[in-house]
């Protein structure tokens, strides 16, 4: 699309907002970018793009992705634009190209690496035209907003561009099938003794075959609908990855993956299935972008999962952890409740599950605890349960239906001093479960537990 | 009591699966019948207590229609006869007139209810309703891509006293006929409204049976209300 005075006027008008916003000490707010669309709505079409420009996508894990794939490209000499400080969404991508361009919109980079909120495909994917797209897995999550799989499905399938090559989960039935006529290649993780073949969670966004609605046949399940099928029907199966993860070491932190004949050792920061995953995921995309085997191990040997992900820490002998748990989410939700189930050893948990938005100023949609895996929580291991916040009721009738004793569970409105409602007395590790909107409060709160703790 | 759940692998979005898990709280010793899509279902064979079908995907919609279409004559029989149905989120519009696309092309329901839908899959309609059933104030909430128009004959379920009814200037959300009840409204609804649930358990001849942890589940519904009414700038600013 050509450059047209609204375009120029948009631009103007954004850098100075830009230039405002940095005067005041405002950093990562996607106010120019927001500016740019409002004044020019196809922006983004309009703007000059660097050569390159390369995007990480999917319902669960594109953050942690898109930070261990600019991580890896960063430690490897790159220099490139990216939305890690702003949002995904068009006006995040916006003001990242906004604030990486020159006065008159032309790209000081070569290279674009843009975490992408999949919502948002039809507002980005035309315009960006990303050579390379990464979709790490499609599952429902808000219903307010994502409505429901087939309807994200539909968005993408509509919207990435033909010429975009794909690098797909080949362990996501849903996934896999994305555009079948674009270029791609799949990456997934070899079967194990330790692979169930039957599905423990509420939610499984694949019922029948894709191709001929029979019923389908497991071979391996890891989580919801990610694992391995075939249907006896039409002889329909998950297709082979071209990426395999092979011989996971939780103890060494390692994982070797096979490609082409050729096999890797990489470091594994995190054993979590899902991370497991999205290690798998980072290393595919970044063979696919070009960087050669040696090179993302050694950067991959740096790295460690985002803090504000998930975050362990010891008093005497024991640990408080923090865990990432998206609300409105069930499936970031039941992995974070697994995680507890699995963790060694009894396990205290608080959580924090409200909307931050939704508890100050309206009632929050609770549909999507009943999609949710509470059930993990009804295990000897977990020996406490603090629920705190304005949907308590809620949460505490949602456990109770899990068939969690009543005895385990204290529960109030009040947030601010959850801690207070610990005993903490058998626990050997205390879990806090919190938003990405109540990282603070979470903060405060592992410090209360500490001091508990120390007591 | 035998109940019967048509297509859960399939019509379970939104959490509403978990309308049946509260009744089986509630009726600890009846049988639950899941029927897939593949299979045919109990109800042609037999008499059921309580029929229920969940909300699905737009085309998932579609397969259930054609599903159910050999069935017409049956259901009508069973709405007739006083039994007992329950059909969350856009599962009403299954037995409705018609689903009309954005394009004015048309899905054909089964005629069975006097309602017709629009689908709008640009605008998804989010939203707080407040309403009452048989004058018992409840919070539920919407999360849809269509709205509903009621026809002649039609009978409302719930007065909308806040919020969005079938549609936006309806007066009233779901539809019911004799014993059946149909309702937009997500939750789930029977955790939402607990005399609603009594009056469902009550219709299925189920009179005896308590509702399931009730004291939380009212005290749940109670919280909601206060939050509601102490936030109503805040949510329809």
């Amino acid at each position: 699309m050509k450059r047209n005075l609204r375009f120029y006027f948009a631009l103007f008008f954004a850098k100075g907002t830009a230039l405002v916003l940095k005067l005041i000490g405002r950093k990562g707010t996607s106010m120019p970018g927001s500016w740019a669309i409002i004044l020019c709505p196809d922006f983004l079409g309009r703007m000059p793009r660097p050569k390159r420009v390369v995007g990480i996508t999917g319902t669960n894990g594109k953050t942690t992705v898109a930070n261990l794939v600019e991580d890896v490209l960063e430690d490897n000499g790159y220099s490139f634009v990216c939305n890690r400080s702003g949002t995904n969404v068009a006006t995040g991508v916006a003001s990242a190209l906004i604030a990486n361009s020159t006065l008159f919109g032309k790209p000081k980079k070569d290279l674009a690496v843009f975490e992408l909120d999949e919502r948002s495909s039809p507002h980005i994917l035309p315009y960006l035209k990303p050579e390379l797209l990464l979709v790490t897995n499609i599952f429902r999550d808000s219903y307010k907003r994502n409505a429901h799989m087939e309807f994200i499905l539909d968005i993408l399938n509509s919207y990435i561009p033909p010429e975009t090559r794909l690098v797909l989960n080949a362990d996501d039935l849903l996934c896999a099938g994305i555009r079948p006529e674009n270029e791609r290649m799949t990456f997934g993780i070899e079967h194990s003794a330790e692979d169930k073949t039957e599905c423990h969670n509420i939610v499984r966004d694949v019922a029948c075959c894709p191709h001929c609605g029979g019923e389908l046949t497991w071979d391996v399940v890891r989580y919801h609908h990610i694992g391995r099928a075939h249907c006896e029907s039409c002889g329909f199966s998950s297709p082979p990855p071209d990426y395999l993860a092979t011989r996971i070491d939780a103890r060494d932190q390692r994982l070797v993956v096979n490609c082409r004949g050729e096999s890797g050792d990489f470091h594994l920061p995190d054993q979590h299935t899902i991370n497991v995953y999205n290690v798998l995921s980072a290393i595919a995309f970044l063979s696919e972008f070009g960087l050669g085997r040696e090179a993302i191990a050694a950067s991959m040997a740096k790295l460690s999962i985002s803090q504000t992900r998930y975050l362990e820490e010891e008093v005497h002998g024991r640990k408080v952890i923090l865990h990432l748990a998206k609300g409105q989410n069930p499936i970031a939700c039941s992995r974070a409740f697994e995680n507890i189930r699995e963790y060694p050893g009894k396990k205290a948990a608080i959580l924090f599950l409200d909307d931050y938005f939704d508890a100050a100023h309206s009632v929050e949609n609770t549909a999507w605890l009943y999609d949710t895996d509470f059930e993990f929580l009804n295990d000897e291991s977990v020996t406490e349960l603090v629920v705190t916040g304005a949907r308590h009721w809620d949460v505490y009738t949602r456990l109770l239906l899990a068939g969690v004793s009543p005895e385990k569970i204290r529960h109030r409105r009040e947030v601010e001093n959850a801690a207070s409602l610990l005993e903490g007395k058998e626990a050997a590790s205390v879990f806090i479960l919190y938003d990405v909107y109540t990282i603070g409060l979470a903060e405060r709160t592992k410090e209360k537990v500490k001091e508990l703790l120390r007591q | 009591m035998k109940l019967e759940l048509l297509f859960p692998e399939v019509c379970n979005l939104f959490g509403d699966v978990a309308n049946m898990r509260y009744l089986r709280a509630c009726l600890p010793q009846a049988e639950f019948v899941e029927t897939p899509l593949r299979e045919d279902p109990c109800f042609a064979r037999e008499a059921v207590d309580l029929l229920y079908l969940g909300p699905m995907t737009e085309h998932t919609q579609e397969q259930v229609i054609e599903k159910l279409r050999p069935y017409r004559q049956r259901l009508k029989q069973m709405m007739d006869g006083g039994a007992a149905m329950l059909f969350t989120g856009n599962a009403m519009e299954v037995l409705g007139s018609y689903i009309e696309n954005e394009d004015g092309s048309r899905i054909e329901g089964l005629g069975l209810l006097p309602l017709h839908a629009k689908r709008d899959m640009l605008h998804r309609h989010n939203s707080i309703f407040v309403g009452d059933f048989e004058g018992k104030e409840f919070v539920a909430f919407k999360s849809q891509f269509t709205m509903a128009w009621p026809e002649e004959g039609a009978q409302g379920l719930f007065p909308r006293k806040k919020g969005v009814g079938l549609h936006k200037q309806c007066a009233y959300e779901g539809l019911r006929r004799g014993n059946f009840f149909g309702t937009y409204l997500l939750g789930p609804i029977l955790l939402m409204a607990p005399d609603f649930t009594r009056a469902l358990l009550d219709a299925m001849g189920a009179e005896d049976a308590p509702l399931a942890l009730e004291a939380e589940v009212r005290a749940g519904q109670k919280a909601r209300l206060q939050d509601f009414y102490a936030n109503e700038h805040d949510i329809w600013k």
